[in-house]
This record gives C-alpha cells, sequence and structure tokens, in this order.
C-alpha cells in the first residue's frame, strides 16, 4: 500500500484536471461529484497506509529524480511515515467530508465546477506539502495551498473587498514564504541536502561543524514561514480577512489544514528545534502573545465567522506555546483535535449562514435553537470541545498544552489559562447569541429559516462525533497509561526534554483550568442571554477594533512601502530603468539598421568584405603565433 | 559506408526517373521511397558497427568510418527524409525538373557522408565540392526568378573563390607536414606549430567559416537563402550546413585539437562577429524569410562554440545542435512555404486562420530562440556549457546570453504577429490533415529533443 | 655557374634562385619587347585605323548578341567527357599492372560515364533541332 502512495495526490489532481479544464462544460452536478470521490479515494488509500504504517512500516518511496545538479540531488520522494500518514487521515477525511458539504452549499453558485477544481487543487498541494521527503516538495506544495488560498478567497472576485483580502493573504503569506526560503537555502549551503533523512540524520549524528547560532538562524527562517502559513504574529492579520471566501474554504484551509502547515513543518523539523532553544523561546513568546491578543479581539466581534477566525488565530497560537515547549506531539495532538471541532465550527457557522441567506452579523440572530435542531446541537458540541468541557477532545489536547506550559514555564500558562478563559467566554457568547434568546432578524429571514438539508448535516453529524471522541487517542498520563498519539508520532516526531510534572501538579492544573473554563461558559451564556449591543467604549473598542491592527500596519509598513514604491514607479522605473532598457532596444535597432549596410547586394564588394575579414584574422593569427 | 554508395546509386536513379516517368506526384513519392531506404542502409551501416568501437580505415586510410560519424549520418538522412516528407509538394513546384532536384539532394548526401568520414584532405575537398556542386544548381533552379538566377550566380562565385582559399589551405598543409593524410599529420602531440601549418589552419578556417557562413564570411547567406526557391533554402540552411559544421569540428578537434591555442583566438573573434552581426542584422528584416537567413547565421554562431571548445561535450552537443536546429528550421520552412507573404505581415492573424499551423510555428520558433523543454534549448545548453567546460571562453559565452536575448525579439514578432495582430494571412493551399500530421510529428520531435537529448546520442 | 649547384646542394630557400632568374629574365624579356615595339613602331591615327578590322567589310551592329543555350550545352558536354577520357591516360600506362581489379574499376568508371551519357541523350541535350 505504501508504495501506492502516488495515488494520494494523484486523485486530487486528477479531479484537478478534469474539473479545471472542463469547467465551462461540466454540469454542475457533476463538479461537485469528482471533486468529492477524488478526495475519497485518497481517503481511501490513506486509510490503507495509516494502518500500514501504524503496524510499523514507513519508507521514503521516490518517484523520479527531480532535481540533479552537480552534488546537489533533489529527488521528488514522498515521505510515509507516521506524522505524515496522520495528517494524510486528516486532510483527505475532513477534505472530504468538506467536499460533501459543499455539494449543497456551493449548489446555486455560478462557478461550482471551478470552486471544486480549485478545492481539489489544494487538496492536491497540501498533501505535497504533508507528503513530501525533502523541503523542496513541501516547499511546492506550501506555495501551491498559497495559490489556493488566494485563489478561493477571492472565489468571488466580484467583490472589491473579497479580492483585496486575497491579496492581502497572498503578501503575507509570501512574506513568510520568504522566510521559509532562506532557510531551506540556508540548510542547503550548510548541509548540502534538502532531504529530510540526510539533513536530520546529520543533525542527529552531530559531527557537523556548525556553530549553535546557524541552528537557531535556520530555525528562526523556518518559523517566519511558519508565521506567515499559520497566522501568528506579526503576519496573521490575512486569516480574519480571508473569511471573505466560501464557509467550507474557512472550515477546510483557514481551520483545519493549511494553517497548521507551519505546526506540520516545524514538528517535522523538531530535531533541528530541539538543537535551537533560543529560536523555541521566541516561538513561546509569540504564540503566547498571539494567543491573548486574538482571543481578546474574538471577545467584541460580531461577524459570526469573524470571532471563529481570530479563535482560529488564538487556537494556533496555543499550538506554538506547545512547540515552544518542545512539546511537538501535543501540538500535533491539538492539530488534530482542533481540526475536528473548528471544522464544525465554521461548517456549523456556514450552516447558520447558509438558512439567514447570507448574513454573518450574530447581533442579528438569535434563537436559531427553534428551527435548526441538528446545527444548534453540534455547534454546542464544537463550543463545549473547543472551550474544554471535560471528556471532549479540546479538553484533552488543551489540557496537554497547558500542562506542557507549565512544565516550560508558569507565566506562559497562567497566559494559557487566560487564553483559554477568553475561549470559554467568546464560545458561549457566539452560541447564545445566535442559537438562544429570540430572533433579532428581519421578518422576512424569520420566514425562511430552515434547518440545512443532509449534505450539510451530515458532515456536522461525523465532525461533532470526531470533536467528542477525538481526544481519547491522547488520554494524559494521568488517566491511562498509555498516550495512543504520543507513542505513534514518537517514532518520528522527537519532543524536547522537559522535567516531567508530579501527578498531583497536573490534577491541580486541569482541575484549576476545568473550573475556570466552567466558570467562563456560564457568564458567557448568562450575560448574552439577553443582549445589549450598546456601543462599546474603551477596551471594548479596541477589543471591536482589533486592537486597531490594520491600522498600525497601514501606518507603518503599508504607507511607506507605498510612498516608497511610488518614487520607485515615476524615479527609478520610468527614468532610470525605462531609459535604459528602451535605450537598449533603439540602440540594437539602430546597429540593426547600419550593419543591414553591409548587405548591399554586389558580389564584388562581399568578396572585398570577405578578403579585408581574411587580412586581419590572418593579422591577428599571425600575431598571436609570434607572441 | 554503404552509405556513400548507396546515395549515389540511389541519385543516378533517381536521376533517370525523370525520363521513365512525368507524374510529378510519383517522383515525390519514389523520391520518398528511396530516401527510405537509404535511411534504411544507414541504420544497417550503424547496427553493423559495435557501439564504442574502433575506427576503420578505407580505401588507403583516405576514409575513416567511426560510430559516431555514422550516427550522424543517420540523423541527418532521417532530417531530410523528414524534410521530403513536409516539403515534397513544394520541391515539386518550383519548377519542371522535380526528379533532377531530388537527385541532386540525394548526391548532396553523398558529400554529407564523405565529410562525415573523410581522413584525408583530398577527400574534405572532394565532399566539400559534392556538397556545393548541387547547391549552385539548386538555388538557380527557379529560372525564371531573376532573384534565383541571382542567388546562384552569387553563390557560385564566391563559392569558386572560397574553393581556392580551401585548396590553399590544403595545399599549405600539405607542405608543412608531407602528408594530406589526417590521421598522420602530427598535431595532436606537439604544442608547436610551424608558420605555414598556421597559415594553413587559417585559410581552413576562412574556407569553412565561408560553407557555415560565419561572419566576415557570411555575406552571400542572406541573398542567396531569400533568393534561392524556398525549399531549397530550407534544405541549405540545415542539413547542408550541419554537415559543413560536423566537418569542421571533426578536422579541428580531432586533427587540430592539439595546438587549439594558436587558432581559439581566430575563431573566436569569428563567433563573436558572427553572433554579433546574424542577430543584430535580424532584428531590422521585414521579410521572415530573410530574417530566417540571419537567424541561421546566429545559430551558426552557436554552433561555432561547439569547435571552440574543443572537448567530448562539444562534439555531443554539435550533433545535438545540428538535430535539433534542422528539425526547427525545415519545420519553420515548412510552414513559411505554406504562405503566399513572406513578410511579417503575411503571418498576422494566422493563429485565426489556421491554429494548428500556428501553434507548429511557435513552437518552432520557441526552439530555434532557445526556449527550456524545446530542442534549441538543449542544443545551447550543451554547446554553452562545453564552453564553460573549455575554461577560458566565459566572455564570449556572456556575449552569446546576450545576443540570444535579441534573438528571442525577432522569433517573438512572428508569434505577436500570428496571435496578436488582425489579419487574413494566404496560404497556397487550405493545409491538408497529411500536413498537419507531419507538422504535428515534427513539433514532437523537436520537443522531444529537448526533453531526451539522450535518445539522440544514445548510440555513440 | 658553379655557386648555383653549390648551393643545390643544401636545402635553403637559395635554392629557389634559378627559378627566379628565370622569372626575372620572363618578365623582362616580355616587357622590353612590347616596350621596345610600342617605342620603335611607326604610328599613324586616322579614324580607319582604329575602327574593328572585320575582313575588308564595314562592320555591322553590335557583337553582344544572344546565342542559343545550345553551343554552350554542347560545349560543357564536351569538355566533360573529354575531362573524364583523359583518366584513361593513366590507366592505358599501369594497364598490366593493375590487372583484373584494375579492370573492373575502369569498367565502372566507363559504366558511370555511360549512365550521364544515355542521360544527356534522353533529356535532348544533344539534339539541335527543337
Amino acid at each position: 500500500m505504501i508504495n501506492l502512495v502516488y495515488l494520494v495526490p494523484l486523485f486530487p489532481l486528477i479531479g484537478f484536471l478534469i474539473n479545471g479544464l472542463g469547467w465551462r462544460k461540466l454540469p454542475k452536478a457533476a463538479g461537485g461529484i469528482i471533486g468529492s470521490i477524488a478526495v475519497l479515494a485518497s481517503f481511501a488509500v490513506s486509510l490503507g497506509i495509516f494502518f500500514e504504517v501504524k503496524d510499523g512500516a514507513s519508507q521514503t518511496v521516490t518517484l523520479f529524480e527531480f532535481i540533479h545538479s552537480g552534488k546537489l540531488i533533489i529527488p521528488f520522494a514522498f515521505q510515509v511515515d507516521n506524522l505524515s500518514a496522520l495528517f494524510l487521515l486528516i486532510i483527505t477525511g475532513i477534505g472530504f467530508l468538506i467536499h460533501v458539504y459543499s455539494t449543497s452549499y456551493m449548489h446555486d453558485d455560478e462557478g461550482v465546477v471551478k470552486y471544486f477544481a480549485y478545492l481539489n487543487l489544494f487538496v492536491f498541494s497540501m498533501l505535497l506539502l504533508v507528503l513530501g521527503a525533502n523541503y523542496l516538495i513541501m516547499f511546492i506544495g506550501w506555495e501551491g495551498v498559497g495559490l489556493c488560498s488566494y485563489l478561493l478567497i477571492g472565489f468571488w472576485f466580484k467583490k472589491r473587498e473579497y479580492t483585496n483580502a486575497a491579496k492581502k493573504a497572498f503578501v503575507m503569506n509570501r512574506i513568510g514564504d520568504l522566510g521559509f526560503l532562506v532557510g531551506m537555502l540556508m540548510v542547503l549551503y550548510n548541509f548540502g541536502t534538502l532531504t529530510y533523512n540526510d539533513f536530520f540524520g546529520m543533525l542527529k549524528g552531530g559531527n557537523v561543524a556548525i556553530s549553535s547560532s546557524t541552528y537557531n538562524w535556520i530555525a528562526i527562517c523556518f518559523f517566519i514561514g511558519a508565521t506567515g502559513k499559520s497566522a501568528q504574529i506579526p503576519l496573521y492579520t490575512w486569516l480574519p480577512d480571508a473569511m471573505a471566501g466560501p464557509t467550507p474554504v474557512s472550515a477546510l484551509i483557514h481551520a483545519a489544514t493549511m494553517v497548521t502547515a507551519g505546526i506540520y513543518m516545524i514538528a517535522r523539523s523538531g530535531v533541528l528545534y530541539n538543537l535551537a532553544p533560543f529560536t523555541l523561546n521566541i516561538i513561546s513568546i509569540i504564540g503566547t502573545a498571539t494567543a491573548l491578543i486574538a482571543a481578546s479581539i474574538a471577545l467584541k466581534q460580531y461577524d459570526i465567522k469573524k470571532v471563529l477566525a481570530y479563535s482560529t488565530v488564538s487556537q494556533l497560537g496555543f499550538m506554538f506555546i506547545a512547540i515552544g515547549a518542545g512539546a511537538y506531539t501535543t501540538a500535533v495532538f491539538h492539530v488534530m483535535t482542533h481540526a475536528f471541532f473548528k471544522a464544525l465550527l465554521f461548517l456549523g457557522s456556514g450552516s447558520v449562514i447558509h438558512a439567514m441567506g447570507g448574513e454573518q452579523d450574530i447581533r442579528k440572530m438569535g434563537g436559531l435553537k427553534k428551527h435548526m435542531r441538528i446545527t444548534q446541537l453540534t455547534f454546542l458540541i464544537g463550543c463545549l470541545a473547543i472551550s474544554g468541557f471535560p471528556f471532549l477532545s479540546g479538553f484533552f489536547s488543551k489540557d496537554e498544552i497547558l500542562a506542557s506550559a507549565y512544565a516550560n514555564n508558569p507565566i506562559i500558562w497562567a497566559c494559557g489559562v487566560l487564553g483559554a478563559m477568553m475561549t470559554a467566554f467568546y464560545m458561549f457568547r457566539v452560541y447564545t447569541l445566535t442559537f438562544e434568546g429570540s430572533f433579532r432578524g428581519t421578518h422576512e429571514q424569520e420566514h425562511h429559516l430552515h434547518e440545512s438539508p443532509a449534505a450539510i448535516t451530515i458532515p456536522l453529524v461525523i465532525l461533532a462525533i470526531l470533536s467528542i471522541i477525538g481526544g481519547y487517542v491522547g488520554l494524559p498520563e494521568i488517566m491511562s497509561e498509555h498516550h495512543m498519539l504520543g507513542s505513534f508520532l514518537s517514532k518520528v516526531v522527537t519532543n524536547a526534554e522537559s522535567h516531567h510534572l508530579e501527578h498531583g501538579t497536573e490534577w491541580m492544573l486541569m482541575g484549576i483550568s476545568t473550573v475556570l473554563a466552567l466558570i467562563m461558559m456560564i457568564v458567557g451564556y448568562v450575560t448574552n442571554k439577553k443582549p445589549n449591543f450598546a456601543e462599546n467604549k474603551g477596551l471594548a473598542k479596541v477589543l471591536e477594533n482589533k486592537w486597531y491592527m490594520d491600522e498600525l500596519y497601514d501606518a507603518i509598513v503599508v504607507r511607506p512601502i507605498e510612498a516608497f514604491s511610488r518614487f520607485a514607479d515615476r524615479v527609478i522605473e520610468r527614468m532610470g530603468i525605462d531609459g535604459i532598457v528602451n535605450g537598449v532596444g533603439k540602440l540594437v535597432k539602430l546597429g540593426s539598421d547600419r550593419i543591414r549596410m553591409i548587405q548591399s547586394g554586389q558580389v564584388g564588394f562581399y568578396i572585398f568584405v570577405m578578403v579585408l575579414g581574411m587580412i586581419l584574422l590572418f593579422a591577428i593569427g599571425i600575431f598571436g603565433f609570434i607572441n | 559506408m554503404k552509405a556513400i554508395i548507396a546515395a549515389t546509386i540511389l541519385g543516378v536513379i533517381m536521376m533517370f526517373s525523370s525520363i521513365l516517368m512525368k507524374d510529378k506526384k510519383a517522383i515525390i513519392t519514389i523520391a520518398a521511397l528511396l530516401l527510405a531506404v537509404l535511411l534504411g542502409v544507414n541504420i544497417w551501416d550503424v547496427m553493423a558497427t559495435k557501439k564504442g568501437s574502433n575506427f576503420t580505415f578505407l580505401f588507403n586510410n583516405m576514409i575513416l568510418i567511426s560510430r559516431e560519424g555514422l550516427w550522424f549520418n543517420m540523423l541527418m538522412t532521417g532530417c531530410t527524409f523528414l524534410y521530403v516528407l513536409l516539403s515534397g509538394k513544394d520541391i515539386a513546384r518550383v519548377g519542371t525538373h522535380t526528379a533532377e532536384y531530388f537527385a541532386l539532394i540525394f548526391f548532396i548526401l553523398t558529400g554529407v557522408y564523405l565529410l562525415s568520414s573523410y581522413n584525408n584532405l583530398l577527400i574534405l575537398f572532394i565532399g566539400i565540392e559534392i556538397l556545393s556542386i548541387p547547391q549552385y544548381i539548386l538555388a538557380g533552379s527557379d529560372k525564371k526568378n531573376l532573384k534565383s538566377s541571382e542567388a546562384a550566380l552569387k553563390y557560385f562565385l564566391m563559392g569558386a573563390f572560397t574553393t581556392g582559399i580551401l585548396m590553399m589551405g590544403v595545399t599549405l598543409l600539405y607542405g608543412s607536414t608531407g602528408t594530406f593524410e589526417l590521421t598522420r599529420m602530427d598535431f595532436i602531440h606537439q604544442s608547436s606549430v610551424n608558420g605555414m601549418s598556421l597559415a594553413g589552419i587559417i585559410f581552413l578556417i576562412i574556407a569553412f567559416g565561408f560553407k557555415v557562413s560565419a561572419a566576415p564570411m557570411h555575406t552571400w547567406t542572406p541573398d542567396v537563402y531569400d533568393g534561392a526557391p524556398t525549399p531549397f533554402t530550407a534544405f541549405m540552411a540545415t542539413i547542408v550546413k550541419s554537415a559543413a559544421f560536423y566537418a569542421f569540428i571533426r578536422l579541428f578537434q580531432n586533427t587540430f585539437g592539439g595546438i587549439s591555442n594558436h587558432w581559439t583566438i581566430v575563431l573566436s573573434i569569428i563567433t563573436a562577429l558572427t553572433l554579433f552581426i546574424g542577430n543584430l542584422t535580424a532584428v531590422f528584416q521585414q521579410s521572415v524569410k530573410r530574417m530566417l537567413a540571419y537567424s541561421s547565421i546566429a545559430q551558426a554562431g552557436f554552433m561555432l562554440f561547439a569547435i571552440l571548445s574543443n572537448n567530448a561535450v562539444a562534439s555531443q552537443g554539435i550533433i545535438i545542435y545540428a538535430v535539433a536546429y534542422s528539425v526547427a528550421t525545415i519545420g519553420m520552412f515548412a510552414v513559411l512555404m505554406k504562405l503566399k507573404d513572406y513578410t511579417y505581415d503575411g503571418f498576422n492573424g494566422l493563429a485565426k486562420k489556421e491554429p494548428v499551423l500556428a501553434f507548429v510555428t511557435t513552437i518552432f520558433l520557441l526552439s530555434l530562440a532557445g526556449i527550456p523543454l524545446t530542442g534549441g534549448f538543449m542544443a545551447k545548453y550543451f554547446v554553452l556549457q562545453a564552453a564553460i567546460m573549455q575554461g577560458q571562453l566565459f566572455w564570449l559565452v556572456i556575449f552569446a546570453l546576450l545576443m540570444a536575448a535579441i534573438s528571442a525579439y525577432y522569433y517573438f514578432r512572428v508569434i505577436i504577429a500570428m496571435y496578436f495582430k488582425q489579419g487574413n494571412p494566404e496560404l497556397h493551399e487550405p493545409l491538408s490533415s497529411g500536413d498537419k500530421f507531419m507538422l504535428a510529428l515534427t513539433c514532437v520531435l523537436v520537443v522531444l529533443i529537448g526533453i531526451a537529448p539522450q535518445l539522440f546520442l544514445a548510440s555513440i | 655557374m658553379n655557386f648555383l649547384l653549390l648551393a643545390a646542394e643544401q636545402n635553403t630557400p637559395f635554392n629557389y634562385l634559378p627559378i627566379a632568374l628565370q622569372l626575372l629574365i620572363a618578365v623582362g624579356f616580355v616587357g622590353i619587347m612590347m616596350g621596345a615595339t610600342h617605342l620603335l613602331g611607326p604610328k599613324r591615327r586616322t579614324k580607319d585605323k582604329l575602327i574593328n578590322f572585320e575582313s575588308g567589310i564595314p562592320s555591322v551592329g553590335n557583337a553582344r548578341q544572344p546565342m542559343s543555350v545550345k553551343y554552350f550545352l554542347v560545349a560543357i558536354l564536351f569538355v566533360l567527357f573529354d575531362v573524364e577520357v583523359i583518366f584513361f591516360y593513366p590507366y592505358a600506362v599501369n594497364f598490366r599492372e593493375l590487372g583484373q581489379e584494375g579492370f573492373l574499376a575502369v569498367l565502372m568508371f566507363v559504366g558511370f560515364f555511360l549512365c550521364g551519357f544515355i542521360y544527356i541523350l534522353k533529356k535532348g541535350a544533344l539534339k539541335w533541332e527543337d
């Protein structure tokens, strides 16, 4: 089965080609069917691979030699091991559910076939990212997902602000990508290879004469790449704007898969990061800050998808906290559970938006519980899971993160608990405003309210079940002797060594965070039961305006760059470069015009030129001979 | 060896076929069949020698049969076959003596075979004459056309002049070494050289330079290529030129390679001049046919790198270059022959009217410009790599790359005319599906050379 | 002339001295003779003296008129076959030594140009009347 790994990305690629080439001709329904089947087929193969890997098989499958230049050999190879097998399952599994969901959600859209083409292309790129056996293949996938994200955010390209959001996402990602690229080149320069096995082998071997600052630089460069893709400070502002895309896209790309690419990359490079403790500290700080700031912004947002978006940023911050503590498996664990419940929440919000006829403002919702029971129930499960309600998936993974953070540094733990409290609060705020209380929208909207069709609700139910049970693969040490996910991943991912917490401490930490979260859930529920949308003042206003982050970036980055580029355009480009380029062109044409005069048509003249040339050549030849 | 005899006899048969039959179509068919036979003989020749086997000497060491030479013969015969299949109809359209034209092509091939296997300066001389004289006739074959006659006369006059120079070079070399036999000329082992030999070598450079249209001996090229009937221009610019290059590199790499430091400077000046004049002059042309004439000068500049670099990669490079350039140019001329108007304006709007034709033209032009994934790229890659390996030609490589950038201008002008300009190009006759198939095949070949150049070097 | 013979025994450019002398004498002789006639001969430049002499008949029209290509054709074919026939001389001299193989080779040679001959005959190159 492992040898068939190329099939996994191949199916979505075929789906992309069919849908992409035939999007004008294919009937609307066909696009969804082709897209879904392609991903389902991938999922089936992934499942087979997963079980083989679980039994201990893992190998590198080389398809062909991609680049061979001098000493540098980069094969087009896939790395099939525990880490990538897990990600394969997440990507294709959730990807399939979201494809199914989309068939209904995007049903009326004109470009639905094109949409599925992009979606398939995304899945293909994401699989490439995860499967690649060297950084270059990962980078190809990395760029591919960036492209698809751009295409899908701007899918409704007729709206100006949507395309702007797409551009913003693309540019910010590119900034991160540059970091990744520089890191890759540094690896190549210092180690002469990009293949994981060789690179990590050298690192583990330890007989490389490279200073620890080099490790840190490489690690920081990679981390910059990760901040772009995984929306960390300072490159996080694109993710909330990315909600302009269709909701299933937000669920797939901007919650479950693409944004976790940064986590995957660092987890994959764990060996490197263990050698760069300084970078791990930076990651801790940035992760903590992101978790807190994003959570605080989410407290005061009114757009249902924006809340979820900031929540995603915040949760990604939590994952980086785990990484900063060197607990890569914990981060991956949270990636998995987060993929379940955040996809669920996004899809649920999509169902709501669908029912509300495109309305996303939670101030105009309320009391939807009566009309859409399944959506409400599953959404509630999602909220409980993300808030860390005991024994749901989020509880275990978040608890593990917090435990690792405590072992690393209690201050980070405290910040994490604060973040978790805010999470519980804003999630229940959203839930209550949406589903509880009485309806605040127009009469027409109320009349129109309905439960979504099966293609939407079935994925919701499946994801809800996963959100409930997904955590049991990673029971903490105090509850179970065997951390299934941890031992599964440990073959590939080496966590940094950390001091163990005593069981008592762990129980205590868990108790504190759980109780606080429960309190905040109740607070969130109660305060929003009878909402009052007075204008925000003070801190609340700052939060509503996202800490004025966009304005800040605009002032310190965008405007100076614009000014510079205006200067470059008017002075450097038009006068300098254009002048040179056009000058060269004119010179060539002029020269051409002169030289063609040699071609007079007179044989006598031709022979004269030839003889003249001969004499010159002889002179040169003989001159060289004498010397 | 078998091929040399076969080409001669088949040429004679071709000649007599004009007496036996008058139908042009039948003659084209016979020509294609005989060429297929010749190709078969060539393949047989290649099969008969083992890979990596030693040379065989024939006729008192006058002829040297090598695997590489036979392989080159086979490729060139293949190109000729392709050329006849693509342009047979156009050859027949030139004048009344169709069978003779084909016969002359067979005789030219005899010359090609001699040039790939000579081991004696006299055979070189005879080979070049056998190669050239039929060309003089072919250039003037459109007797009623003044430009054609002019081309033939010019070519003949200047060719005769160069024959004298070639003979002079041969004489001087004989004078200084006492032999015509290349394998007995002892340049390989000695690093010094006497003045008479050097003068002879420079004479030979000039004579070869004329045949491959290197500046400043290129002056005949635009007038002759432009004036000669288009189908024969296609042949002269490709197979004949490649053969001359192959003869050139054989002599200069195998025999004069040891004393390359004495002639490299002369040849590198010729190369630079050729690249410069060929590319720059092509920019201003208004006729695509004339532009292709200059482009063939420019391409010769690149092929000269192979001779300059004087190493193993270069001798592979020249073969790849010969094939890639020949196939693309044959295709390009085949397209040109379909059109009535040879100016750039004649191509306006071709993409709308004949999308297939426009597409294949684009591929051919991309290959000529040396864009990756086409044969032209690989060809340039090989020769420039060889030049870099030689070590002292870096400045020339940079210069060549600059010139290649200029070349993109005039090649892309055609593409722009076809795709982005409005117009109604006139064709001689609507494209038959056979034409389309052949053009597509040529296209595939161009791409194949670009993707898997090793296929074309496999058997050396 | 003793010193010339002496020099000939060595391989120097000096060997070419006799040739140079010969050249000098030849050119000098021609030059002197032409110059002498030019100087010594009587000259009377009248109009009648300067017109082209055509057997005493007054000249008519331009001499540069196109004439039938057949003259050239025949002439060129003559030269061609004539040159080919010249190859028989060396063969005739070495007839015995070359033996049977030589005979076959010459037979092939003759065969080839017989082909050419048949070709030009069939093509009508030697047909004088149209």
